[in-house]
């Protein structure tokens, strides 16, 4: 097997690594294209670099891309010779136009959905016992006061949340209040979207300030009934 | 025989590798800008309004005029403002179609909804930030960990049929400004009303107004009040009980810039004469 096919081979292997086994091990995510392409680049280079140590090795790698490129009575590869050199060029013309061109889109914003609490909301537990009456309450105050945006069935798809956006977070997602512990939905609720950090874009968010309009206990009561009607339970450190 | 396919055969694959390669590149990285910035269908939910540059007058009086047709139509669900009390929990208008123009002086946005009657305080508002601060959404209200800017809200009420160009920053704070630079014109017809606001691009008031820049992204929020009368004479809609959004994206086009075209005939340019010192050094190697 010659170097170059030897090359390709292994770039292949590495694609359908990346591509296909990496999103399937348990606690990993599909690689954006980009991050694929540096490590098909690395590969290569890698490679580039072990083909060229001795003059034999470098002999074997480059003799046949220097034969396509200047050898004389190559027959038909003559032909993708002048495709390829007239291909690169329109490539990096396009690439240049595509990357200096006025985008429509408007600037992309990295909003963070769960930004870090301030210190004196971190680590409260629920003062309110997980008693049936309890959390029946709780539920009946995220009825009136929570359901108008994040749904009665939890899942952020409440008939006022259509114009937000950010739109109203989805309990029901594992992703959400399954990540987080008591007193951090403490903290949300109590400050709403106004007393969230920098980070995480207060300006945008319609999340009530309910300090002003509800008693801690009624929040502490919301909690349970949101953790137990959204079939989720809080985050723990044990 | 064999000798020359050992030959042909790594030629042919490395052409073909070169080929693939920056073919498949392309729309790679192509396909991943476009997952981040291709905003929804129009039809359905919009992040942002982009008012085309347009000759001659606009028409600010006019919501029916041709011209409209060349802006591109956005459209944003609404809320009802359940945000602060005293809150609704359901708003006649559901859905707000906006269009925008600007001529490099002015700049004409075009409000649509359905309302299913016309009444006398039916209103309409559009609300931008003021200066580099952001603002939040609801009347620029403080925030409890980012220093938060004024906003100005452009409002229209079709008793009066006029635009008012106002500040706040906090609920409660709304203050008519003493420069009125906002001009405004509602029409209604079949259960729908199209509202016109018009204001110059930039103004002398950059503390109060929102400074409109060709290009540039501004954010933008919207409000409307249905002012029908319910039985007991009460106004359905007032004050904080309205449809809402909060911010979206608002840009005045800037004039077509042809540069990028430039540079990449200069970048074509240079890969071919990169590709013909390569050959020829190539060349030179081989014959020495």
């Amino acid at each position: 097997m010659g170097p170059l096919i030897k090359l390709i081979v292994l770039n292949v292997v590495v694609y359908a690594i990346l591509k296909f086994v990496v999103p399937n091990i348990p606690g990993s995510a599909p690689l954006p294209a980009s991050l694929v392409f540096l490590y098909m680049m690395l590969t290569t280079s890698g490679f580039v670099i072990f083909a060229t140590v001795s003059a034999e090795s470098k002999e074997a790698f480059w003799g046949p891309i220097q034969r396509f490129l200047t050898g004389e009575n190559i027959g038909g590869l003559q032909a993708l010779r002048y495709g390829i050199l007239i291909l690169f060029p329109l490539l990096v013309g396009w690439q240049t136009y595509s990357s200096t061109a006025v985008s429509d889109a408007p600037p992309s914003e990295n909003r963070t959905i769960h930004p870090a609490p301030p210190g004196e909301y971190t680590g409260l537990s629920n003062p309110i016992s997980k008693t049936p009456d309890a959390i029946q309450q709780g539920k009946g105050f995220y009825a009136a006061f929570c359901s108008p945006c994040h749904g009665g069935n939890f899942d952020g798809k409440g008939p006022a949340s259509r114009g937000f956006n950010p739109p109203p977070a989805n309990f029901s997602d594992p992703t959400t209040i399954a990540m987080l512990q008591e007193s951090y939905l403490f903290w949300r609720i109590k400050k709403g979207g106004v007393g969230l950090p920098i980070e995480g874009m207060p300006w945008k968010s319609a999340m009530p300030r309910w300090e002003v309009e509800l008693p801690d206990e009624w929040i502490w009561k919301i909690i349970l009934g949101e953790y137990d009607g959204a079939h989720q339970a809080p985050r723990t450190w044990e | 025989m064999t000798q020359r396919l050992k030959h042909i055969v790594p030629n042919v694959v490395v052409g073909v590798w070169l080929a693939m390669g920056f073919l498949t590149v392309q729309p790679v990285s192509a396909e991943e800008k476009s997952k981040v910035a291709a905003p929804p269908e129009s039809t359905l939910q919009s992040v942002s309004v982009s008012a085309p540059m347009v000759k001659g007058a606009l028409p600010a009086d006019d919501p029916n005029a041709a011209v409209w047709s060349s802006a591109t139509m956005a459209r944003f669900p609404m809320s009802p403002q359940v945000h602060w009390p005293t809150r609704i929990l359901d708003a006649t208008v559901k859905d707000l179609n906006v269009r925008a123009l600007h001529d490099g002086t002015n700049v004409a946005i075009l409000l649509e909804y359905a309302d299913p009657t016309e009444d006398p305080d039916d209103a309409a508002a559009i609300e931008f930030m003021v200066g580099d601060k952001k603002a939040h959404f609801a009347h620029g209200q403080p925030m409890a960990q980012v220093e938060g800017g004024p906003v100005n809200i452009w409002y229209w009420k079709n008793k009066d049929n006029k635009g008012v160009d106002m500040n706040a920053k906090g609920f409660g704070t709304i203050k008519v400004q003493t420069h009125q630079d906002v001009k405004a014109k509602g029409t209604y017809a079949n259960g729908t009303w199209k509202v016109v606001f018009t204001r110059p691009l930039a103004t002398e008031h950059a503390d109060e107004d929102t400074q409109i820049a060709t290009g540039g992204f501004i954010n933008i929020a919207f409000a409307v009040w249905d002012g029908k009368k319910d039985v007991s004479g009460e106004l359905k809609e007032k004050g904080s009980q309205k449809a809402v959004t909060s911010w979206w994206n608002f840009r005045a086009e800037a004039p077509p810039d042809y540069s990028s075209y430039y540079y990449a005939a200069i970048a074509v340019g240079v890969a071919l004469g990169f590709q013909f010192v390569l050959i020829r050094k190539l060349k030179k190697g081989h014959s020495a």
